[in-house]
């Protein structure tokens, strides 16, 4: 049986279980340590060892009402809860809680569909429906909208937004927070909000204006611990005629300038209409003499284009993106790209592939970068590529924001190819994604092991990344709960002013400190000792 | 972890109709892999399949296509055992239940909410039915 939260006596522990299998019943608790274990994180960096994030106990109710109960035992007991919506946030922390002891609230249960509008391109949802229910449910009824997939299909809507994380498709749809239009929350009282339209009970427009009246309070329920959100509308993209995918490659390490401002000034003017993926296909792989360059820290354009020279006609640079509509606008959209880019000595377009929608089955099944186009799957999650090379175990997101200038992306390779091969790892992938609108993410995989001395070296690379990427001005934009506290640090303008108001907001609206203490560093006062 | 003791085995293979001799046995469309709750019908197999389809087609169907867990066992085993777990013979229910509640390498575990108990129990008398 795990051991009670912190400061709970076992006495106490064991009434409030009690309690909670009440309001859920017995099916739905789970406290012995055979259920408990599977809320572990699996590619957490702190596995096996002592300070590893674990759960007390977890349950999972089937409604608002019972999400209320939950919230009201916690309240009687300050009993720790920590809220997952599907709890594959896996790079995030996965299912475990961000304070060990903690009382995983599951509510995958909670995965009803409740409105789709296909005049109005909108949705509602509960927290456990997953990017493969939506899009089940919208294929099945022949609905002509598309989804926002984040990279693993199992994820879910409401979990992915309210940790601000992103896909493929048009601006408007892949900044999953961005695109959602109204919230229900359970506070840490029991009370129940809305919010935008959502709290004028009349009102027709829940899911169509964002703001209601008065102040927009949605965002502090992102990367935070000041309510348990039980629905969520979204914005849905309009299923478009055709789309085109192309690749623009170009030859030289310095072409990146002209590359990124280019497509930046093209995503812009909404000629360009998705993520836009810029990677090097000449930095990947495992290359002695590559690796030697990314190493260094500080080759020159000189010697990194007499490698490429030599490297059997590899593009340094390749941008990839979709265009999505009209087949002919299509057209003209993707010829003033390739006027706008003409200019750089070298570059090369391609056309990688074209899609008329609806989709048949067996072309679903044929898409490649099938999140391109709103469809769920978890492609990524092969874990050897190589015979007896040992197989993936997990990794960790490190995602730095540049502003989306090729010379940031230069000067980032530069930094963290350094960092890697001082601490012997192999340097990460290399690419700047435009998911947002006025930056690149540069996502870094760092791996994590089942072996605590691995980890110990990932998580002094990781700990290294964040600081030096702060310190140039690259400071990340998400982090797995492990080191939210150091990723609160690294925004401590005016000794830490926006985490003072994060803690002053987290005392009015949670007083016995309840929901998810510490997540992304946000501590109740009577826990505040427990920040490590 | 403690591992739960596979019931009924025997009398789920039992079960298996001449259907289940045409592979594949249950015919799945891509889109259709979903996480949805897995309705309690049909024979334990049958509910095994189902099982399959929701939570594991997405990394392990038969592929090429869409099916990195298939592609890693086939770098792992090299084709000494068929890398789609749907086509291998040499599975234990126990096996199955390990790997599903332990998880292994990139693959975390399913809690019980995803994939119940008795979800389980079918998904393994499925990958263990008897095949001529």
């Amino acid at each position: 049986m795990p051991s009670p939260p912190p400061g709970v006596s076992e006495r106490d522990f064991q009434a409030a279980l009690r309690d909670l299998e009440g309001v859920v019943g017995r099916e739905w608790l789970f406290s012995s340590d055979e259920d408990v274990l599977l809320y572990r994180d699996g590619y957490s960096p702190l596995w096996g060892e002592a300070e590893e994030r674990k759960a007390s106990a977890a349950v999972a109710p089937n409604s608002v009402e019972q999400v209320q109960g939950i919230v009201k035992v916690a309240n009687q007991y300050g009993l720790p809860l920590y809220p997952i919506s599907t709890g594959r946030n896996l790079t995030y922390g996965g299912a475990a809680p961000a304070y060990s002891g903690s009382v995983v609230v599951d509510l995958k249960r909670m995965n009803r569909i409740l409105s789709v509008s296909a005049r109005d391109k909108t949705c509602l949802v509960e927290p456990g429906v997953s990017y493969f229910d939506m899009y089940r449910h919208l294929r099945t009824n022949k609905i002509p909208l598309w989804i926002d997939t984040a990279d693993p299909g199992w994820g879910g809507l409401v979990g992915n937004a309210l940790d601000r994380g992103g896909g493929y498709t048009d601006i408007e749809f892949r900044d999953h927070f961005d695109a959602h239009c109204g919230m229900e929350i359970v506070l840490p009282t029991g009370e129940v909000l809305r919010t935008g339209m959502g709290a004028s009970p009349q009102a027709k427009t829940w899911q169509l204006f964002k703001y209601g009246l008065g102040p927009w309070v949605d965002g502090i329920f992102s990367q935070s611990n000041f309510g348990i959100v039980t629905k969520m509308g979204f914005w849905l993209m309009e299923e478009p005629e055709a789309a085109l995918q192309v690749s623009v490659t170009v030859p030289k390490r310095r072409d990146v300038v002209p590359l990124v401002d280019t497509l930046h000034s093209l995503m812009c003017a909404h000629t360009v209409p998705s993520q836009v993926n810029v990677v090097s296909p000449l930095m990947a792989g495992n290359n002695p003499e590559m690796l030697r360059l990314r190493g260094s820290g500080g080759a020159s354009d000189e010697q990194w284009d007499r490698y490429a020279a030599g490297a059997g006609g590899a593009p340094f640079w390749a941008a990839s993106f979709v265009y999505y509509g009209a087949r002919s606008v299509i057209q003209a959209q993707w010829q003033h790209t390739k006027d706008r880019l003409a200019g750089i000595a070298g570059v090369r377009f391609q056309e990688t592939a074209s899609h008329t929608f609806p989709l048949t089955d067996e072309q679903v099944e044929a898409v490649a970068d099938k999140a391109r186009y709103g469809i769920p799957s978890l492609n990524l999650f092969g874990s050897r590529t190589a015979p007896g090379a040992p197989p993936l175990e997990g990794h960790m997101d490190f995602s730095p924001m540049l502003a989306p200038h090729g010379e940031e992306l230069i000067a980032l390779t530069d930094y963290t190819g350094k960092v890697y091969a001082d601490q012997g790892f192999t340097p990460s992938f290399v690419g700047g994604l435009m998911f947002h609108p006025r930056t690149m993410i540069c996502f870094h995989a760092v791996p994590t092991f089942r072996a605590p001395a691995d980890n110990a070296r990932t998580r002094k690379l990781f700990e290294t990344l964040v600081r030096g990427c702060t310190e140039r001005g690259w400071p990340i934009y998400r982090i797995h709960p492990v080191f939210q506290k150091l990723g609160m640090e690294m925004y401590g303008f005016n000794n830490g002013a926006l985490h003072r108001l994060h803690e002053t907001l987290k005392d009015a609206i949670d007083p016995n400190g309840v929901v998810s203490p510490g997540r992304y560093d946000i501590w109740p006062k009577r826990l505040r000792g427990q920040r490590a | 972890m403690k591992i739960t003791k596979l019931l009924g085995l025997v009398a789920a293979a039992a079960c298996v109709s001449a259907a289940l001799a045409q592979e594949p046995p249950f015919p799945i469309a891509a889109w259709s892999r979903t996480t949805a709750a897995v309705e309690d019908r049909g024979t334990s197999v049958e509910r095994g399949a189902a099982v399959f389809n929701n939570w594991c087609s997405a990394c392990h169907s038969r592929g090429p296509q869409n099916a990195p867990g298939t592609a890693s066992l086939q770098v792992k085993y090299q084709g000494s055992v068929p890398a789609a777990l749907e086509d291998r013979r040499d599975l234990t229910p126990d096996v199955v239940k390990v790997f599903v509640r332990n998880g292994v390498a990139m693959m975390a575990p399913f809690r019980k909410v995803e994939v119940s108990d008795a979800d389980l129990d079918a998904l393994a008398a499925y990958l263990t039915r008897a095949r001529p």
